[in-house]
């Protein structure tokens, strides 16, 4: 008998997110140990704004969705459908983007910096990494699209855009649980 | 969905490193056959072996005397920082990593990894950040404060050089070499066996690397964690680990040890999957227990995650937190330790033959026993009060390292060297090598045990003229050179035998598993057909039948 | 074990001195005659087994079947359980009875040292003495040294008084003490701490308490006047060249702590936490050329002229 090579880009991309899980929980872990150990200033907690960036959690967290109508769409072969979800998760992926920046600035204005305390050292490293994962998964999807306007998912059998939703569903559900670390724990507790 | 993958190949299967034709260098840095990518990371591993080794003769000849001005502080420290970096990350991971890619398809009936370009790009990557870590000798320094870089010493107002960032960007780099590599094998090991090789009846050495593998991609992103925000406080400012402005030395602490104390097993579950091939070919018994075996690696790489802060037991983390890691640390130590009855049994009732690859394995078991003991003389927390960052923890760490990771894949290089080139190595100048490298071994580190007890710290670029100090310093510096001209008989040899060494067939050890159904070298295309599995042995039953070898059944 | 305190007379962890190292030294010879039993076993086994099932000439290569036993399993398992069972236990007590708690519960430390990058800084609050390098401490009543940290993390190993302990930045960690008997006691930092970490060696001198009181009260005093010209000089030189910018001298201007304490320099043994014996000549070489002598300390090459350095060295050795 012989081997019969399967090729598995979703198990990859699985073991791709669990090894980048174990990163994001040693920054959210560093994160905690910090408000514990050094103590972050009330001021610079206060001083995020939950709710414009609960908003932003919701278009990102809608992304997810729209990514996932694109996923069922291609399994349908329905390609235009396929481009306008995909179309859609880019879009609300980068106003994400865009509000995170936004929140960066105001917090800059405010003196709260990188190099300013340990909140800020923390914060904006664990958001950025986060960001950063979101801006990495963008130019994939745009990378999709483009490869969908020259035809290479007109047929049915690539598995490539199911492994992509692996990874971006992943950012999405970092990003649930950094907000609540960062943003609604510190309201509850006593940071 | 099934689809066969079709990769254009090359023509010549085992190509030389001339430079005129593309069957030649060309060939071997462009491949992305697992066989040759393997061959290059055990090329790499040897390189760094050497500069490393080079690190550490220099290090013992500055030692051998007390109050010695062979080398200063500055350089003995680059020189300390580096041999263990250089020992762990790029000849360990190497080593280990292409054994694995180039044995793990060929033991499962495979003709190629899952994805042969991550395979090239891991390779290359690694070496790349090795390169970097050294070019940092050219740049102002190398790093200096030590392989696990404590904070805050790390930090930019405590450093005269560069050697630090070198160090986070080179082992950034391969650590992604590292990981994407354990990815692969994942993706490969569960998804391209052969029909009928159930993960229950997987060779010892495939179901090691299998966890092993899971090992990599949990531990080495908290390494990751540490040294990008070590980056941002050395480039940016900021305040991780930078205590006069709020920053926790503790912190770095904890997360290089979450990744330090699975890296250790990182290294080792390897060389125990090598020698439960190893045991079983050369005495004629299958392994004995093979689901305590297989059962009990799981168990190491849940419990390795629970035993970090045995490294910080001197920090003052309050006694319940040191009691519990204390207990993980030597509940570790039974599934670990009780392997070497494992292969005993193994060999108990068998038919022994002394080739040089069994004799490594046979030291291994009294090595890394000793090694595996002290290992639980450091869990005693009140112990390890004394003896942690002594050279009784030196001693401790070269024979868990050296006397098991090390005697591991010695015993792997000769059982596999025919396997690899179609030629085995000398056993009688084989066996000069043995004896040398493993007297020179034990003179060289049992020694260490005395002067961690008699009050010698690790990391000390000289020593006061105490009592049987420069004696004992003396004969360890002696053993190293033995060691050093041991390795280098051990070069001659592989280079002659590469060459003239006596040529075998398929199965030169009359072994049991699939590697050695193939040609020796495996073609590029390793199988064209495999023989039904129905044990990790199935090499076993093709040819002596079914002769009630399978243990495989019951998985604990 | 008192043939191993002959052949090791100096420092060793078999060799000592104080309750803590008693105790901890007890759970180690334990440990060692259980592993030593357990490497016996080990090595007999090998042994044995090599002899016995080697392959004989004529021996064909026909592989055997294993045979499978579950009790002999079980067996492997449970006894390194019960005596890891046992050791446990042990860590428990000795621990919690060697190193009680790193919380002081109120205690006031009998001794400050905090750590430098390469020397000791030892303060003691109750009489308000702070000096440099060379500890002295009472025997036979139960002691509390607060270890602290000026800039990176050291750690205090003295093997025949018992445990070591970190000394890290920003933070206070305890160590109990309880010496039996007086000595000399040899010990070395022991977490790597920069370019002269093999040079941070510790000196403790244990003595009773009468002595020990009496060295205190002298520490207690301020430095001695310089007693003829050349001293007088060398200690106008002292502050105008910037030595007390680091160097501290009770009853003088000199009033820094940065660097090691002075103020009765004389009367130590050693030099450079443990560099060199403390003699005219070891100290001229050090004012001279810091950086030739401990390269990397933090006390730079000031280029004096030789008669400045001769000046501040002889003023200096007045001061016991």
């Amino acid at each position: 008998m012989i081997t019969v090579m399967k090729k598995d880009n979703k198990t990859m991309m699985k073991l791709v997110v669990g090894t980048e899980a174990m990163f994001f929980i040693s920054l959210i872990m560093a994160f905690v140990y910090m408000a514990y150990n050094s103590g972050f200033e009330p001021y610079e907690v206060k001083a995020l704004d939950i709710k414009t960036t609960g908003i932003f959690t919701v278009l990102l967290l809608s992304s997810s969705f729209t990514f996932w109508r694109a996923e069922k769409n291609y399994e349908k072969g329905k390609i235009k459908k396929l481009k306008i979800w995909l179309i859609a998760t880019i879009v609300l992926g980068t106003v994400f983007l865009f509000g995170q920046g936004k929140e960066y600035w105001r917090l800059v204005q405010d003196n709260i910096t990188l190099n300013g305390s340990v909140f800020g050292t923390s914060f904006y490293t664990l958001t950025g990494f986060h960001g950063f994962h979101v801006f990495v998964g963008l130019i994939i999807l745009m990378i999709i699209l483009i490869m969908t306007f020259l035809g290479d998912f007109n047929k049915k059998n690539s598995t490539v855009v199911s492994t992509v939703g692996i990874y971006w569903h992943f950012v999405d559900v970092v990003w649930i649980f950094v907000f609540t670390v960062v943003y609604v724990l510190p309201k509850f507790t006593n940071i | 969905m099934n689809e066969s993958i079709e990769i254009p190949e090359p023509t010549t299967h085992f190509p030389g490193v001339g430079v005129s034709t593309d069957q030649g260098l060309l060939q071997w840095i462009s491949s992305v056959d697992h066989k040759m990518i393997g061959i290059m990371y055990l090329l790499m591993a040897s390189l760094f072996f050497l500069l490393g080794g080079i690190e550490a003769l220099l290090m013992r000849i500055q030692l051998a005397i007390p109050n010695n001005h062979f080398l200063g502080p500055e350089t003995y420290n680059q020189f300390f920082t580096m041999h263990g970096t250089t020992m762990v990350f790029l000849v360990g991971m190497p080593a280990v990593l292409g054994f694995s890619v180039y044995f793990s398809p060929l033991m499962i009936g495979a003709n190629e990894m899952a994805f042969p370009r991550m395979n090239s790009f891991s390779l290359w990557i690694s070496f790349f950040g090795g390169c970097l870590l050294y070019f940092s000798f050219f740049a102002g320094g190398a790093p200096d404060v030590g392989w696990f870089n404590y904070a805050p010493l790390n930090e930019k107002n405590f450093s005269i050089s560069q050697g630090i960032d070198y160090y986070s960007l080179g082992l950034l780099l391969s650590g992604i070499g590292s990981v994407s590599t354990a990815i692969n094998l994942i993706v490969t090991i569960l998804n391209y066996r052969i029909t009928g090789l159930a993960l229950n009846r997987l060779p010892l050495f495939v179901w090691m690397i299998l966890v092993n593998s899971f090992l990599i991609i949990a531990a080495f992103p908290s390494l990751n964690a540490a040294l990008a925000m070590l980056l941002l406080d050395r480039q940016f400012h900021a305040h991780f680990f930078n205590t006069m402005n709020g920053g926790s030395a503790l912190l770095w602490q904890h997360l290089f040890w979450i990744f330090g104390h699975p890296e250790v097993y990182i290294l080792i579950l390897p060389s125990f999957g090598i020698l439960s091939e190893v045991f079983q070919v050369f005495s004629r018994k299958p392994i004995f227990g093979y689901a305590f075996v297989a059962a009990s690696t799981v168990a190491i790489a849940l419990l390795a995650f629970g035993v970090w802060a045995h490294h910080m037991f001197a920090v003052g983390m309050g006694n319940t937190v040191n009691a519990f890691f204390s207990a993980g640390s030597m509940l570790i130590g039974i599934p670990t330790g009780v392997k070497i009855f494992n292969w005993l049994a193994t060999m108990y009732g068998g038919k022994i033959q002394f080739t040089n690859s069994m004799l490594f394995a046979i030291a291994f078991l009294f090595e890394f026993t000793i090694g595996g003991l002290t290992g639980i003389a450091f869990s005693i927390v009140p112990i390890d009060w004394q003896l942690t960052d002594t050279y009784f923890v030196v001693a401790h760490l070269h024979y868990v390292l050296i006397g098991g990771t090390f005697f591991g894949l010695f015993a792997g290089l000769f059982y596999w060297f025919p396997k690899m080139t179609g030629r085995k190595l000398d056993e009688k100048a084989g066996r000069w090598f043995f004896w040398l490298f493993v007297i020179g071994f034990n003179a060289t580190f049992f020694i260490q045990h005395i002067l961690g007890m008699i009050g010698m710290p690790r990391r000390v670029y000289t020593y006061p003229n105490l009592p049987w100090y420069g004696i004992l310093n003396f004969i360890s510096t002696a053993g190293a050179f033995m060691m050093g001209a041991s390795i280098l008989l051990l070069f001659y040899i592989i280079v002659r035998d590469a060459r003239q060494g006596k040529e075998v067939g398929n199965d030169p050890w009359d072994a049991f598993t699939l590697e050695w159904y193939t040609k020796s070298p495996p073609p590029l295309k390793n199988f064209d057909e495999v023989p039904a599995i129905n044990s990790p042995l199935p090499l076993w039953e093709l040819k002596y039948g079914n002769n009630s070898n399978d243990n495989g059944d019951e998985k604990g | 074990m008192s043939y191993l305190q002959q052949i090791f007379l100096l420092q060793s962890v078999e060799n000592p001195a104080s309750e803590q190292a008693d105790k901890i030294n007890r759970l180690f010879n334990y440990f060692n005659m259980a592993a030593a039993g357990m490497l016996l076993l080990v090595g007999f086994l090998i042994v044995y087994i090599c002899i016995r099932f080697r392959q004989r000439k004529g021996d064909s290569n026909m592989p055997i079947a294993g045979k499978q036993n579950k009790k002999l399993e079980l067996l492997m398992i449970g006894g390194p359980f019960l005596l890891l069972v046992f050791f446990f236990y042990q860590t428990i007590t000795v621990m919690n009875s060697v190193s009680p708690s790193q919380d002081p519960n109120g205690k006031n430390p009998d001794v400050i040292i905090t750590g430098h990058q390469w020397w000791w800084e030892v303060d003691y609050p109750k009489a308000k003495v702070i000096t440099a390098n060379e500890v002295h401490l009472p025997v036979g009543k139960p002691l509390l040294l607060e270890m602290r940290s000026a800039d990176v993390i050291h750690d205090w190993w003295v093997p025949e008084l018992g445990n070591k302990m970190d000394l890290i930045p920003t933070k206070k960690r305890y160590l109990s003490l309880n010496i039996n008997k007086p000595g000399n006691y040899i010990g070395a930092c022991s977490e790597f701490c920069g370019a002269q970490h093999a040079w941070m060696r510790i000196h403790v001198i244990a003595e009773t308490e009468a002595d020990f009181n009496d060295w205190l009260a002298a520490n207690e005093k301020s430095a001695v006047a310089p007693k003829d010209g050349l001293a007088v000089t060398g200690a106008i030189l002292f502050q105008t060249k910037t030595c007390a910018n680091c160097h501290r001298i009770q009853g003088t201007a000199a009033i820094s702590t940065a660097g090691p304490d002075l103020t009765h320099l004389a009367a130590r043994d050693e030099l450079l936490t443990g560099l060199m014996p403390n003699d005219s000549a070891n100290l001229f070489k050090w004012v001279d050329q810091p950086q030739e002598v401990k390269p990397g300390a933090h006390m730079p090459d000031f280029k004096f002229k030789k008669d400045t350095v001769n000046a501040i060295v002889h003023y200096l050795l007045q001061l016991k």
